[in-house]
């Protein structure tokens, strides 16, 4: 076996070198595939990330009236603990509500200045562990007795409530157009690469078919006869599979920091688990794409 | 060794390439193959090398049924029977002996085996001179040589050989014929096809003559015919 191996490399370089044009278009449009898919996968875990950010952000605000009762605010808060689509709730004063107002306001002090007595009233913030069911759980909550009985607005309850449902449903239907239009790119370049390699080894089948005649008739077994064209095919998919990798980590050494610069509020940092996932993805994505186009080939073109 | 039982084949329907032929070649025979261009030599020698599948009838080789033998089980069957062509077919870019070695190579002989096996061959085919010389540096006679030393290079039981003195003159010819016969002398069968009527008739060996693909006539010690 070890000739064998020295053998099919040796004969797939040459092959390679033969029809170098050919095969360097080929490694190309794998390349430009692959990083394609790299490209969008990093951007599809970054979004995630800011969608989830977001997401934390989205809680369910209950305004509360002033002078409401301990008792009545700790049932409450105890009635939306005991739910299980709720996560956490956090009690907020009014003083603790200023707070925030004034910190939020620091680049207009006129307005903070202006603030005479305390407008703002205490608050329940209620975070879900499903951020998707924020209108669900405001349902919920709008017929609550108690709500209804300590809520800041009581003759209208619907103004005690504050979320951001629609934050959420938007964010979502973005995401899953950025995902649609992801795959559907990366599947017409993965069927431009196939093509391809499928003529690259078809045109190293032609420049070989006196050889390949010959051991026909000497008898060598058909896999021998088709290895080296697999792995010519296998071997230009790497290319593309590793120039790819280099190219999203050299973009991603060279970019991120400044993009993290440029929007400190939300996470755009790639885990390194994350980009060695992607390089095995990419790495096999490649692989299969190299087999594919190579195996269509021999199928028409090598008849053993 | 050879053995064909109503074999057809049809290119297209109702003109038969061969018909009813049944022919039986004992291992260590000689057999002349002769008949017009046409006449169905090279179906024949294609349908014991498994090139084509026979339409109908029995072709046993090396005792395998090779019309039931499964397809990745030919190239086995092809280390058995070895090859010579009219044009040669040989590498123009590998000399002699690359050109023979690479017959053991590509069926994954050792490099010991290669480099003992091929000199030996090129030897016995009188080309001991020639090793490093490539295809075009050689005269057509020496060319077929090499491509019998590759046709001969893994000792396989069975030697077909479509018009090998086709392009060549009479004198190279009988040459090359005394070689096919030195191979036969080894215990090797033999199935030359051609129409050269007097390597034929000066052979005196087994004859098979086909015309427009039925066997016309199977002689032993036979000559080419009767003038036509």
């Amino acid at each position: 076996m070890a000739i064998n191996v020295g053998y099919f490399l040796r004969e797939s370089v040459v092959n390679f070198r033969r029809n170098w044009v050919m095969s360097l278009g080929a490694v190309i449009t794998i390349y430009l595939s692959l990083l394609l898919v790299g490209v969008s996968m990093v951007l599809g875990v970054i979004v995630s990330e800011i969608v989830q950010s977001v997401e934390d952000k989205v809680s369910i605000q209950i305004f509360l009236k002033d002078g409401a009762a301990t008792e009545d605010v700790e049932a409450l808060q105890g009635w939306l603990l005991a739910d299980a689509m709720v996560d956490t709730v956090n009690y907020v004063s009014k003083e603790d509500a200023l707070e925030r107002f004034k910190e939020e306001m620091a680049g207009s002090p006129e307005i903070v200045e202006n603030i005479r007595e305390n407008p703002l009233p205490a608050s329940l913030d209620v975070t879900l562990t499903d951020p998707r069911q924020v209108q669900e759980m405001v349902d919920k909550i709008k017929v609550n007795e108690t709500f209804l009985k300590i809520c800041d607005r009581p003759d209208e309850p619907e103004e005690s409530l504050k979320y951001g449902q629609q934050i959420v449903d938007r964010l979502f239907a973005f995401t899953r157009i950025i995902r649609l239009i992801g795959v559907v790119f990366v599947a017409m370049l993965a069927v431009v690469s196939l093509i391809f390699i499928n003529n690259t080894i078809r045109l190293a089948i032609y420049s070989r078919r006196k050889e390949i005649g010959i051991m026909r008739l000497v008898g060598a077994s058909n896999w021998f006869i088709r290895a080296p064209f697999l792995l010519e095919g296998v071997m230009q998919s790497l290319l593309g599979a590793a120039l790819a990798i280099l190219t999203i980590v050299a973009v991603q050494a060279a970019v991120m920091p400044r993009l993290q610069e440029a929007v400190l509020f939300l996470p755009v940092d790639v885990a390194a688990t994350t980009m060695i996932q992607l390089a095995l993805v990419l790495v096999v994505a490649g692989v299969t794409i190299g087999l594919l186009g190579a195996g269509f080939a021999l199928r028409r073109y090598l008849k053993v | 060794m050879i053995s064909m039982r109503g074999v057809e084949k049809y290119y297209v329907p109702n003109e038969p390439a061969l018909a009813e032929v049944n022919v039986e070649i004992e291992a260590g025979e000689f057999v002349f193959l002769v008949g017009h261009s046409g006449s169905g030599k090279s179906t024949f020698i294609r349908l014991l090398q498994r090139e084509l599948l026979p339409t109908g009838g029995q072709i046993i080789v090396a005792g395998q049924d090779i019309v039931r033998l499964k397809n990745w089980k030919v190239p086995y069957l092809r280390r058995n029977i070895g090859c010579v062509f009219q044009d040669f077919k040989l590498l123009p870019n590998k000399t002699s002996y690359e050109n023979v070695a690479f017959a053991l190579e590509v069926i994954g002989r050792s490099k010991h085996v290669i480099r003992t096996q091929v000199p030996e061959v090129l030897r016995l085919v009188g080309l001991e001179d020639k090793m490093e010389s490539y295809p075009d540096e050689l005269s057509g006679g020496e060319q077929q040589r090499v491509s019998i030393a590759r046709a001969f290079v893994n000792r396989p039981p069975i030697l077909l050989a479509d018009e090998p003195t086709g392009n060549l003159d009479p004198a190279t010819s009988l040459g090359i014929m005394s070689l096919f016969n030195r191979i036969n002398k080894t215990g090797t069968t033999v199935l030359v096809a051609t129409h050269d009527r007097e390597m034929v008739d000066s052979m005196r060996k087994r004859v098979i003559a086909l015309e427009s693909g039925h066997i016309i006539r199977d002689q032993h010690r036979g000559v080419y015919g009767y003038g036509d």
